[in-house]
């Protein structure tokens, strides 16, 4: 072999050790793929311990960070009473193909049950269906799939909507003219949400809307959207937006600050919570309203799938949605200005300022929804 | 100065770097995923893989004559929502056939503007492709503002699961690309293709139709992005007027990694095929070796511009060593 060649095939060797480095190193937290490989530290209970897999499609926010984070820890619950393995974590900004790919890679790595949040609605279905016809437990979290073997879990999305929009309506006394910020057009939750604050609108005809825009869930573009509706209406009369804008929304009133402020819905952060406790200081009577969206409904969507793989029986006649198979979780959190003192000095106390307000249910709670 | 052998090579070879990688990324994979080569999961990701590899063939054409086009991911993206709107989930096959028809002349349209701004209009190829995505990406979203309609089962299972003598359909589609492409780069149009992508004046002063040949660059980037558009709608079955937007990019890094110099003029069709591949096949290395959640974007990326700097880095090394 010439000087040269060895140089080359160095090189070549350099790469693959690299690539297997970048695997293999921070494999202190990897999830294990087989469950036979596992060596059994706590002896299961009927020999079997369950692996369940995720796959999250979106990664750069808060609400997906907080999601995995408690899929993790809770998880770990039922590690440690030997009933699953690690979880196995397919998570990464990617599109419909490279979703189908993660779910792809989760039936080869023999997964007992999947948890998905789904970037599209019907774009997974085949996929989903290859993995139901090998026997695998699929739940849809967050958002609701209307594929048939495809359970959900999730909170309802429209009502969730109405909650705010009914308190901005009679806040406002039924008449005035606001403006609506929306997520992404098209994105199942946002028509969903966004259906609902129309129904509600409906019963209140002298409810005049502005404008509708959307803000991309974004903070910023929330911010930006607002400022040009405050620029625009001078004196409008208030506005709804959703989780993920509202911050950045109530900045742009704070930065115009208009002489009569517009009536406004918040979201279930830390972060609007500070704003809403900065504002009561320069304004007493301030009140708004904050409804959590919890990033807790997939961990409880792990506890579902425990639950299933443990043989229990679903309760079908306590399941919603189009295909009767969506768990419908209750909201945990609304804020209003009779408990913010409360949630804002404990909830929030020890948390970062991006800490979604949440909730789980306990292993104890999901047994509602199997038969005794 | 003189060439290395290596240098020498890959002039010669463009492939050959993005073979290697090929091989090593394969080999990777398959250590980690032992049932890779059953034909099922070969057929799985291969079928992943299909619409980047199409829409990557069409970027490196571009590319090799000089130019470059952003407007890519979003002619997919307006194949995806007239097939999944016009042909519908529950749609025979007649309507399929007529409405794939539909796409790729609307895919080759898209290219002719493209064409026609660039090369007879000679405006900056990646302004121009950058404008023009917005105009296709709007009109994806005119045709299918919600995600919705699809395209009938049947139709998605002969994509999804043909398996021809072990090999996937894939297999078959590639080999026609290599074999088309075998014969188109030793016509004279393929000549001056690369005359073109080298040196558009000098091409110009020797007689080659210089605007022409760049005009159908645009045209063939256009008619395979169609073809990888058709691909995605039967892959996901269903429409989205976004399906498309993060396949541009990913469509030049394959082309690059698989030896197309962004400087044009040099390069080939089975490079960014290979280009495609090992992308797919890095994001199953980071799956299946288990790289915790929050480092796997770190990685993918960092593997990616390894690859992409690895050519340069062993030119470097050799230069040193000689």
């Amino acid at each position: 072999m010439t000087r040269r060649h060895f140089a080359l095939f160095t090189l070549v060797l350099m790469t693959a050790a690299l690539i297997a480095a970048c695997g293999g190193a921070p494999a202190t937290t990897a999830p294990t793929a087989a469950p036979a490989s596992q060596p059994a530290t706590t002896p299961a209970p009927e020999g079997k311990k369950f692996t369940i897999g995720i796959s999250n499609p979106f990664i750069s926010s808060e609400y997906r960070t907080q999601m995995i984070q408690s899929l993790i820890e809770i998880n770990k619950e039922y590690m440690e009473r030997g009933i699953t393995n690690e979880l196995v974590i397919e998570s990464a900004d990617t599109d419909v193909a490279g979703q189908i790919l993660q779910l792809q890679n989760l039936i080869n790595k023999g997964v007992d049950a999947i948890l998905v949040n789904p970037s599209d609605v019907n774009g997974l279905n085949d996929t989903l269906q290859e993995a139901i016809n090998k026997g695998i437990i699929v739940i849809s979290v967050d958002q609701e799939l209307n594929t048939p073997g495809v359970y959900n879990v999730g909170i309802d999305q429209k009502e969730w909507a109405k909650i705010s929009a009914r308190w901005l309506a009679e806040k406002l006394g039924g008449q005035g003219n606001i403006v609506l910020i929306e997520g992404f057009p098209g994105h199942p939750a946002n028509i969903a949400r966004m259906e609902g604050v129309e129904e509600v609108l409906k019963e209140y005809p002298n409810i005049k809307v502005l404008g509708r825009e959307t803000g991309r869930w974004d903070q910023a573009t929330g911010q930006q959207v607002m400022s040009n509706f405050l620029a625009s209406f001078p004196n409008l009369d208030g506005y709804w937006t959703q989780d993920g804008m509202a911050i950045g929304a109530m900045q742009a009133v704070m930065a115009a600050n208009p002489s009569k402020w517009p009536v406004l819905v918040g979201e279930g952060r830390c972060q609007f919570l500070q704003l809403w406790d900065q504002r009561l200081k320069e304004d007493p009577n301030f009140e708004t309203i904050a409804v959590a969206n919890p990033p807790g409904v997939s961990p409880t969507g792990l506890r579902i799938a425990v639950n299933m793989l443990l043989g229990k029986q679903v309760d079908k006649s306590k399941l919603g949605g189009a295909n009767g198979l969506s768990f419908v979780i209750p909201i945990p959190v609304i804020v209003t200005k009779d408990n913010f003192q409360e949630v804002f000095t404990t909830v929030c106390k020890d948390k970062p300022a991006t800490y979604l307000l949440d909730g789980i249910m306990t292993d104890e709670e999901v047994q509602q929804f199997f038969l005794k | 100065m003189k060439q290395s052998r290596w240098q020498q090579a890959t002039y010669r070879h463009p492939y050959l770097f993005a073979l290697l990688l090929l091989v090593a990324a394969f080999i990777a994979n398959a250590l980690l995923q032992p049932n890779l080569l059953e034909p099922t999961t070969l057929n799985r990701n291969m079928r992943v893989f299909l619409p980047l590899i199409l829409v990557a063939v069409g970027q490196a054409i571009v590319m090799i004559g000089g130019g470059i086009d952003i407007s890519v991911g979003s002619i997919v993206s307006v194949v995806n929502a007239i097939l999944a709107t016009q042909i519908g989930l529950s749609g025979d096959l007649s309507t399929a056939g007529v409405m794939m028809g539909v796409a790729l002349l609307v895919g080759m349209g898209a290219g002719a503007l493209n064409g026609l701004f660039i090369a007879y209009l000679r405006l900056q190829p990646i302004i121009t492709t950058f404008a023009t995505s917005f105009i296709y990406a709007g009109l994806a979203l005119f045709i299918l503002p919600n995600p919705g309609g699809g395209a009938p089962s049947r139709l998605t299972a002969f994509y999804r699961e043909t398996i021809i003598l072990w090999l996937p359909l894939a297999f078959y589609v590639i080999a026609l690309i290599l074999l088309i492409w075998a014969v188109v780069r030793r016509t004279r149009y393929g000549r001056y293709l690369y005359a073109v992508g080298g040196k558009a004046d000098a091409a110009y002063e020797t007689g080659v139709p210089v605007r022409a040949v760049q005009f159908s660059t645009y045209v063939i980037s256009g008619l395979m992005a169609a073809l990888g558009g058709i691909a995605m709608t039967l892959l996901t079955g269903s429409g989205n007027a976004q399906v498309g937007d993060p396949l541009t990019l990913s469509s030049i890094t394959a082309a690059v990694i698989g030896g197309t110099p962004l400087s044009g003029g040099a390069g080939g069709v089975a490079g960014p095929i290979m280009g495609a591949i090992i992308l797919g096949l890095i994001r199953n290395i980071i799956s299946f070796a288990n790289v915790a959640t929050w480092w796997q974007t770190f990685v993918n990326a960092a593997i990616i511009v390894l690859a992409l700097a690895m050519p340069g880095i062993i030119n470097l090394v050799r230069r040193r060593t000689r």
